[in-house]
């Protein structure tokens, strides 16, 4: 494990229009940690991570995720980059005319070299994995209830063994007692397979529960960054309504 | 390079283990002769350990026989993934078999699902019947707003393709027939059939298949999205109905505009084989008014006019009913629009041949 961040956000500017979503947003992820990404509704958490992952291109500034300029590395190195992290989209995006197990399949089948008998035995793993049950394999995603369907997506995720995940809102719309085996799934796959694991969320359980660091975004900047007791402290009037709604 | 080696009972690991490698480790693992007795893990050389290798080892040593003894040199990381896959791993069931079933019951199940299908289907023309009603009693319940919006998509922004259309094949039947006619030296009765051809049945027919394309597939897109996102379960909740707020003016939009196209088009046929007829048949425009005046029978135009309401109707139906019945796959979406063009197309022409034969009895 290289001592080398993860990821390295420096000097970020995203426009929508006249709309300055990012002012100078800068962060650094270091390997093997739960970092968190909290902010306001609109405070640009999820454009964010759209740019991280290299699906939107921000207006100035620089993005390395495990080394590689994201901003500036040509196809090729970014479809390289691609096969070593894994994404949850927030509803999931499971592809909805294939079953969970053929969602899960799919990345296996176009980028690894998976021996054919193993194959079968690797999906099971990586949907019990998510904390799936069996049952589930067979199901199209339209018969899997929310939970399920966000489950099925960290599943499809983790399938090429990423040295780094991203998540969008993981345990939203998720019950509390199945959110907390999400988090305790996470904190599994950080401090047993090394993952490192970028999450937005709202979510003050998990921030309180799991996360390593927390990066604040409000105003277009980055107004707190730290582990989550340094983050408490920081005065600042969205920072405080928020720990206080969740009534801390 | 090596992955494992086989001492006695003690299987040694080396080098990593991960996905990237799965089917060379898989390979030595095959190869390795693995004992059905208990065997010791060392891994002491072992760089990586990734789930995915963890599985195949436990596989291979499964299918072999073999259970973990015991770990040695094997470091707290590595055994946890180990652990982690062990605790996670199945035995193999698959979890749901599709039973075969034979020629007979396959075609049982059939015959009950094309009678559900169709079940369906009255059940859905029935509502549309019973929500026509409930307008004409209260014409104030009508989305007349949505049905000016229909009317502009389905009509109005259809006309230059309509018009272009119908005026290129008004050309070609002119010069089909005047090739013909020109040797018996019976130019004239071109117009004859242009004219009575093209109002009873061409131009119908041609804007009833351009609008299944561009309207009934229109329908079933949008209804099938407003279903994907969970619109039309809002609608419901809101106590709006979906068949008044949306299947109704989509519907009334087509009854009116298919006449009004036709219309459009019968006049774009004949100046399309006016157009023609002056240079190759020596017909003037005078002359091929004129003749359209005297030969076309009212009956025609009102034939064609009234059956391109009934392919309305059916267009807009059927476009409906597909969007209606979409899932909630996005594979969905696209067959339905497929079929609801398919479909809306076979309907026009054999309604079109219903017409004929019964007009034909009637004497019309």
């Amino acid at each position: 494990m290289s001592a080398a961040a993860a990821i390295e956000v420096d000097a970020v500017v995203t426009r929508f229009g006249t709309q300055k979503v990012h002012d100078g947003v800068s962060f650094s992820v270091p390997r093997g940690q739960i970092v968190a990404v909290i902010g306001g509704s609109g405070s640009g958490k999820s454009v964010l991570l759209r740019e991280i992952i290299g699906l939107m291109r921000p207006a100035a500034g620089r993005i390395s995720v495990l080394g590689t300029d994201v901003l500036r590395a040509t196809e090729e190195e970014l479809t390289a980059l691609r096969r070593r992290f894994g994404m949850m989209f927030q509803d999931g995006a499971l592809f909805s005319s294939l079953t969970v197990a053929q969602n899960v399949a799919t990345p296996l089948i176009e980028q690894a070299r998976v021996p054919a008998h193993l194959l079968g035995p690797l999906v099971r793993l990586r949907i019990a994995l998510a904390g799936l049950p069996p049952e589930a394999a067979a199901k199209m995603p339209s018969e899997l209830s929310g939970g399920m369907r966000k489950r099925a997506a960290v599943a499809r995720a983790l399938a090429l063994e990423p040295e780094l995940l991203f998540l969008d809102e993981p345990t939203s719309g998720l019950d509390p007692v199945t959110a907390r085996a999400f988090d305790q799934l996470l904190r599994f796959l950080a401090d047993e397979l090394g993952l490192t694991i970028f999450v937005v969320t709202h979510d003050l359980d998990t921030l309180l529960g799991i996360v390593d660091r927390a990066v604040v975004l409000a105003g277009g900047t980055v107004i707190a960054d730290g582990t989550v007791k340094d983050v408490m402290r920081v005065d600042h009037p969205w920072l405080r309504s928020y720990f206080a709604n969740h009534g801390t | 390079m090596s992955y494992c080696r086989l001492d006695g009972t003690t299987l040694s690991l080396s080098g990593q283990w991960n996905l990237a490698h799965i089917a060379d480790i898989d390979a030595e693992l095959g190869a390795a002769g693995l004992p059905a007795s208990p065997i010791r893990l060392d891994g002491a050389r072992l760089q990586g350990l990734d789930t995915a290798a963890a599985l195949a080892l436990l596989v291979r040593l499964g299918r072999a026989g073999a259970t973990i003894a015991g770990l040695s040199g094997v470091n707290s990381s590595h055994a946890r993934v180990l652990d982690a896959v062990r605790e996670r791993m199945d035995d193999g069931a698959p979890g749901v078999r599709r039973r075969n079933r034979g020629p007979l019951a396959a075609l049982g199940i059939a015959a009950v699902k094309f009678g559900w299908k169709l079940h369906c289907h009255l059940e859905f023309l029935g509502r549309c019947v019973a929500a026509l009603g409930e307008v004409a009693r209260h014409p104030s319940r009508l989305r007349w707003k949505e049905l000016a919006a229909q009317l502009q998509h389905v009509c109005l922004e259809a006309i230059p393709v309509v018009a272009l259309v119908t005026f290129l094949i008004g050309m070609v039947l002119a010069y089909l027939f005047g090739m013909q006619a020109e040797k018996y030296g019976a130019s004239i009765f071109v117009v004859d059939a242009v004219a009575i051809g093209a109002t009873r049945e061409i131009a119908p027919l041609l804007v009833a298949v351009i609008m299944a394309g561009r309207s009934g597939s229109a329908f079933t897109a949008q209804l099938g999205t407003m279903r994907l996102t969970e619109e039309i379960d809002a609608l419901r909740t809101l106590g709006l109905s979906p068949m008044q707020v949306l299947v109704l003016p989509r519907l009334l939009a087509s009854v009116f505009a298919l006449p009004m196209l036709v219309f459009v088009g019968d006049v774009a046929t004949l100046a399309g084989a006016m157009a023609i007829s002056d240079p190759l048949l020596d017909i003037s425009p005078l002359t091929f008014i004129g003749r359209v005046d005297s030969q076309l029978a009212f009956r025609h135009v009102a034939v064609g006019l009234a059956k391109a309401s009934i392919f309305g109707a059916a267009i807009a139906l059927i476009g409906c009913r597909a969007g209606l019945t979409v899932r909630r796959d996005a594979h969905s979406i696209g067959m339905k629009t497929t079929s609801t063009v398919v479909q809306g197309i076979v309907w026009v022409i054999l309604l079109d041949a219903l017409f004929a034969v019964l007009l034909q009895e009637l004497g019309i």
